[in-house]
């Protein structure tokens, strides 16, 4: 006979859902009825994709007393009823349309970078919130490669600080690298992989940190409990202890009179004849086919399906795709480097346990002149459940047949270390239309990505490190798995019209009222997991929109450079001015301006 | 990896079509006598006394380990997921009754199950078949590529072709050493034959997906976690020693014992895929 649990349930478990009722998590749920705007009726901004950057910009435009209408083209997930503890079992987490993928290094999509739902890829990352290196804004004027920013780091802190409280990141209490800051809840205990790394990294000199920086709760926050050190973070976490927007933003964004139609796949923005859009047409649930009329049409689609969504929507007067009078909607693709290196210990480890995400070094982040490349990466702790773990083994030791089940039989004995190296700006990695179109009849996308000279240099070294690091950690056997991780890029956000799609907001410099928030306006990506500064960029759109109002949609020279913060429109419990800002210890590393490999077309 | 060029090569050259070799006897001789009783070659061994291992319920270094048996701390969702897996196999639908027999002895030697007991033997082709069926893709498709389902059927024809090639005999009626034989010269990214098909795909990625496919049949099932000590689903209750590799004290400590693949395996050894070009072949799963 099963034994009888001895800690009972946590929350309702199954049961028949009220209308519009979400359990996200075993406590939180949203139980009012969410608003529906008129069919017909102009709404103020309609959102496309409500991930990362759509739930932040919902929450804020909604609590600002806007109307506003997300579209997601997955469900509204009920994280009770559709979230399971399995890996198998989670995917339908993930983008699963078909793309078609190519060039020399072509790129993996679906679980590998790719949400579709509420939440979008928040709802299946392993929730590392680093920000992004002061350098990382300005990587052409201090390496001559990539591309400079058209804001700098002093920009995007206010809103980092803003964004680690209300997603909330635990973490360590000094953060050395970059701009030194601490975190606003507690470090995570470390489970065997960051151990390793730990003490890997401390064998070697390597300054490491432990316990974060991560989005995910140290201690209950509001509804949402905390961390039970499950290991299923990138399945989804039903605990609610992992930050995804579905989570911390929506249900502000719902209370606030924000509506969501998901299974709604948006095809095709639509432009007036006055050069402004006018809304979206879009496929619901069924099938049909809508159209939805706003001001202002806010595209956060993420780096494959932005860019798609404005090739799509190619029209008169924009016969290369929306708001593309540069050429470069689809353009200066990236993908972090996120090779997988894998050490056996004659102790065991049980990697499953633990939030994958709990140390990282950044000691290498910079670029070093010693080095013969520019730029640098990071090295953190990684999770494999015993799927993902095996597909590491195929290509990491070829394991196949009799090999693959005995290497499977040392699962325990395995940690992994996540290698994430910064890729270069190209312009030749890019997103088109392929020939081929999906179950709406919509034209698919075709990737190109091939690595260039100084990316192969990084991996090389970097990978090399990275085994280094672990071999010192006492691995006796290690190997790696070449991979690719976060996408960036495709419309990139610059201050000249012809070198970019959009200006610092994401506002696109063709069409006034069409913005684009998401990773696809960065120009360059650094080593830090990109998710946080999504996040952050869409709550400084947020205030941007907010401060201009209906002027949005006029075309005067934009005079709002930095807008006022909005402190008031955290949601709940999570307000409050940022966290501890520190003095760095260390001199900030001197970096010779330009010479170091010839510069790109950026 | 130049040894494992190597092989392919020597195969090549040292089996003109037709020409049946000792191994194949000797696989022919094991297949008769598994009508008679167990087939012993097809074991792996105890490397000291040379001794085959016997089948058994549960093999691995974690014996009386039972994640089935934590099911009632599992959220109902996840147990439903779950034991779905466990007690239904769809009926095969994509493959046709040819292919599905090809399919089940390439998918026997990719994730072979010589050493589990037939009541513990995980189904692997009619979860492929399911998926396939489905048209369920993982979001994305190579352009060297053909769609999945069609990339399945010709990797079949290629075996095929390829068995014959080497072996003049079709790969069903092979002995287990010749079908890896046939199998490694895909892995190593030298298949000898079926040109024409590897004009339409690409080698190494084929075998990523044929291997990534029984992958994700055998390590989603819950007797191969218990193989492996793989706590399995974790909600509502978590873990509470994160640390040194403890058991939690659901879990049991790690009893290994030692075994060799049979001695006609060459999957026993590591080689790497396609040669060790390994940039070629990245990895396609989610981790960071």
């Amino acid at each position: 006979m099963m034994k009888k649990p001895v800690l009972g349930r946590m929350g309702s478990g199954l049961r028949t859902p009220k209308p519009h009722e979400h359990m996200l998590g075993p406590i939180q749920k949203i139980s009012q009825p969410m608003r529906r705007f008129d069919p017909g009726e102009e709404v103020d901004y309609v959102i496309v994709g409500v991930g990362a950057a759509g739930g932040v910009l919902l929450q804020r435009l909604a609590r600002a007393g806007f109307r506003v209408v997300g579209f997601d083209a997955g469900p509204f997930w009920d994280t009770e009823r559709d979230w399971v503890s399995d890996e198998a079992g989670s995917y339908n987490l993930y983008w699963n349309d078909l793309r078609v993928t190519g060039g020399s290094d072509p790129l993996a999509f679906g679980a590998n970078n790719s949400g579709k739902g509420v939440g979008g890829g928040t709802v299946h990352w392993a929730g590392f919130t680093p920000r992004f290196h002061p350098s990382d804004f300005r990587v052409y004027s201090e390496d001559g490669v990539g591309a400079d920013w058209p804001i700098s780091y002093e920009d995007v802190k206010p809103y980092y600080e803003l964004m680690e409280r209300e997603i909330p990141v635990s973490g360590p209490a000094y953060y050395p690298w970059g701009d030194p800051h601490g975190y606003p809840y507690g470090p995570h205990p470390l489970g065997g992989v960051g151990d390793a790394l730990v003490k890997g990294c401390t064998k070697l000199g390597i300054g490491v940190v432990a316990g974060g920086p991560v989005a995910i709760t140290a201690g209950s926050h509001g509804d949402r409990p905390h961390c039970i050190y499950r290991g299923f973070c990138i399945q989804g976490c039903k605990v609610g202890a992992k930050q995804s927007t579905l989570i911390s933003h929506v249900p502000d964004a719902i209370r606030h009179g924000a509506e969501i139609r998901d299974r709604c796949m948006v095809s095709r923005i639509l432009l007036g004849s006055d050069g402004l859009v006018t809304g979206v047409r879009y496929f619901d649930a069924n099938g049909q086919e809508h159209e939805q009329r706003a001001k202002v049409v806010l595209v956060c689609g993420y780096s494959i399906e932005t860019p798609r969504l404005l090739l799509n929507s190619a029209c008169s007067g924009f016969e290369q795709g929306l708001a593309n009078s540069s050429g470069l909607v689809g353009k200066f693709l990236m993908a972090q480097a996120g090779n997988v290196v894998l050490g056996r210990f004659a102790d065991l480890v049980r990697m499953y346990k633990a939030p994958p995400a709990h140390a990282l070094t950044e000691e290498f982040y910079e670029t070093d002149p010693k080095r013969d490349f520019a730029r640098g990466f990071a090295i953190q702790t990684v999770g494999p459940l015993p799927i993902a773990f095996a597909k590491q083994m195929m290509t990491a030791k070829g394991a196949w047949g009799w090999g693959l089940r005995q290497v499977m039989m040392d699962y325990n004995h395995w940690a992994a270390f996540g290698f994430l190296g910064e890729i270069l700006p190209w312009e030749d990695n890019r997103v088109e239309l392929a020939d081929e179109t999906d179950q709406y009849g919509l034209r698919v996308a075709k990737i190109t990505f091939s690595l260039h000279d100084n990316d192969k240099k990084l991996v090389a070294f970097g990978v090399n490190k990275t085994m280094e690091v672990m071999r010192a950690a006492g691995a006796e056997e290690v190997v790696q798995e070449p991979r690719y991780a976060h996408l960036i890029g495709g419309a990139r956000m610059g201050n000249d019209p012809r070198s970019s799609v959009v200006d610092s907001f994401g506002r696109t410099h063709d069409i006034p009222n069409l913005i684009l928030c998401d990773g696809s306006i960065f120009p360059t990506q650094g080593s830090a997991n990109p998710g946080l500064t999504i996040q952050a960029l869409a709550a400084r759109t947020a205030d941007y929109l907010i401060s201009e109002g209906e002027a949005v949609r006029s075309r005067h020279t934009q005079t709002i450079i930095r807008p006022p913060i909005r402190y008031h429109l955290s949601p709940a419990s999570t307000a409050g001015r940022g966290v501890p800002r520190l003095r760095s210890l260390r001199p900030r590393p001197t970096i010779g301006a330009g010479g170091l490999a010839p510069g790109s077309k950026g | 990896m130049a040894i494992g060029r190597q092989r392919a090569k020597e195969h090549v050259a040292g089996s003109p079509n037709g020409n049946i070799t000792s191994q194949s006897e000797q696989g022919a001789q094991a297949a008769q006598s598994k009508q008679t009783g167990p087939d012993t070659t097809m074991l792996p061994t105890n490397p000291r006394t040379g001794e085959p291992l016997a089948p058994r319920a549960q093999p691995g270094y974690y014996p009386g380990f039972s994640t089935l048996r934590q099911q009632a701390f599992w959220d109902e969702a996840t147990r439903n997921v779950v034991l779905e897996r466990v007690q239904h196999t769809p009926p095969i639908r994509f493959f046709s009754p040819e292919e599905a027999q090809l399919m089940e002895s390439v998918c026997a030697r990719i994730l072979p199950q010589d050493d589990r007991d037939e009541a513990h033997i995980i189904p692997i082709v009619c979860r492929i078949d399911e998926r396939l069926y489905a048209g369920r893709i993982d979001g994305y498709r190579y352009e060297d590529m053909p769609p999945d389902g069609e990339a399945h059927r010709l990797g079949l024809r290629a075996i095929e072709a390829i068995a014959q090639h080497l072996y003049g005999v079709a790969f069903v009626e092979l002995g287990p050493g010749e079908q890896e034989r046939v199998l490694a010269t895909i892995h190593d990214g030298e298949p000898p034959a079926a040109e024409d098909i590897w004009q339409r795909m690409s080698v190494s990625r084929y075998w990523m997906l044929l291997v990534q496919d029984c992958i994700e049949a055998y390590y989603s099932h819950p007797y191969a976690w218990d193989e492996i000590g793989f706590g399995g689903p974790a909600y509502p209750r978590g873990y509470v020693r994160l640390e040194n590799g403890l058991p939690e004290s659901w879990e049991v400590n790690e009893r290994r014992y030692e075994w060799r693949a049979p001695s006609w395996a060459i999957s026993g050894e590591y080689q790497p895929m396609g040669g060790g070009d390994t940039a070629a072949t990245p990895g396609q799963e989610g981790t960071h």
